[in-house]
């Protein structure tokens, strides 16, 4: 269905997902930068003229399939996981947009030649203002674990909560976040 | 925040996560809406009182009901999968579609003419198209909520395919009640039942499973 990812480039960017299901930062963080490349070519090949909207959705794609990463079944290859859920968060988007519009054409998405300027704009949202919308337990969690770098542990120390408490904040404050982002487009 | 930034935050301490036993998951859930049914029809409507001679009944009823959830569950299971094919797996809903028509056929044109029509209703309205569908509830309550915690990524479709296999998991559990034992009752209205279970489903799932 989709041809943006060669099967090499597939093959590198599941590896990167598998190590970084494993705990492996460094690769996770070079599966969400390879992630990015493709989801920034796709939006932007569908979103002609608004490439804010288009770096708006490669964000939220980007903590969509962070915070869902388990829903991706290493028995099959990964980019159809990857444009499933890009696909989903564009309908997402596109309906909002139509429920505010009040009517909404489908000739505004344009399927044609790839964009050639794939650099990131600066996204419409902002990110660090959504965090502070989130309760405070998840708010702080975040903060000190994804922020701050400090350590699960420390911040456990820093809040008085127990670890596990501080892992399951963190991963409900960015499904949380998401679900703003998707909001406030 | 600039993509590069949140990246960052993203890929900062980030905990190995654990890999969803999906097999498991998907039977816990199910052993539970099926308990949580059986425990309705118990307290609700009350297991039929000649439960001791209509044994062979009650179970072929509650077999059916198995296999229609069984013909159901590899597409719910391919749909917790984003992106994963579907294959066969609608057709394979289909087929038992046409199984169960041809098979309601066959078991009416066996009945003599008088008797046909109350063979096929049962004497009066079909409750289970009700009934079935309150009791495939808890299931699909537990579906959704197991649906939730993924990333489904085709709702209506994925509504439909969770509303029919709570509707079979439903209806093995009111096979305990159900009074008609007739083979063209059950392969009409059970399915029947089931598809009410599969709209309700598909009109919801945009709404429910949305994240």
């Amino acid at each position: 269905m989709n041809t943006d990812a060669s099967s090499a480039d597939d093959a590198g960017l599941r590896a990167l997902l598998l190590k970084g299901l494993a705990g492996d930062a460094a690769a996770h963080r070079n599966f969400l930068m390879g992630a990015a490349t493709l989801l920034r070519a796709y939006f932007r090949n569908r979103l002609r003229g608004s490439p804010e909207d288009a770096e708006d959705l490669v964000q939220e794609t980007l903590v969509a399939l962070h915070t869902r990463r388990d829903s991706y079944d290493p028995n099959f290859p990964l980019s159809p996981w990857l444009y499933a859920i890009a696909r989903y968060r564009l309908i997402d988007f596109l309906r909002r947009r139509g429920r505010r519009k009040g009517d909404f054409s489908l000739d505004e998405v344009d399927i044609g030649e790839p964009d050639p300027e794939f650099a990131a704009s600066d996204a419409k949202r902002d990110v660090t203002a959504l965090l502070a919308k989130l309760p405070e337990k998840q708010r702080r969690a975040i903060s000190l674990v994804k922020l701050e770098e400090k350590s699960v542990k420390e911040a456990a120390e820093a809040t008085g909560y127990s670890e596990s408490d501080i892992k399951i904040s963190v991963h409900r404050g960015l499904k949380a976040l998401m679900k703003l982002m998707a909001d406030a487009t | 925040m600039k993509t590069d930034q949140l990246i960052d935050m993203l890929a900062n301490n980030v905990e190995p996560m654990q890999r969803p036993a999906w097999a498991r998951r998907m039977a816990a859930t199910l052993a539970l809406g099926l308990i949580a049914a059986a425990v309705l029809v118990i307290v609700v409507v009350h297991i039929r009182p000649d439960i001791g001679t209509s044994m062979t009944a009650v179970l072929m009823k509650a077999a059916f009901s198995a296999l229609a959830a069984a013909v159901m569950l590899p597409l719910v299971m391919r749909l917790m999968r984003p992106g994963a094919p579907l294959g066969w797996r609608v057709a394979a809903v289909f087929v038992f579609l046409g199984i169960c028509v041809l098979t309601t056929a066959i078991a009416l044109l066996g009945q003599p003419t008088t008797a046909r029509m109350h063979a096929w209703t049962g004497g009066y309205f079909p409750w289970c198209i009700v009934a079935i569908p309150l009791f495939a509830a808890p299931t699909a309550a537990a579906l959704v909520w197991l649906m939730r915690g993924l990333a489904p990524t085709r709702l209506t479709l994925t509504g439909a395919a969770i509303g029919a296999l709570s509707g079979g998991i439903g209806a093995m559990a009111y096979a305990m009640y159900c009074p008609v034992d007739s083979v063209a009752f059950v392969t009409t209205w059970y399915v029947v039942a089931i598809a009410i279970c599969a709209a309700a489903g598909a009109l919801l799932g945009s709404r429910l499973l949305r994240w």
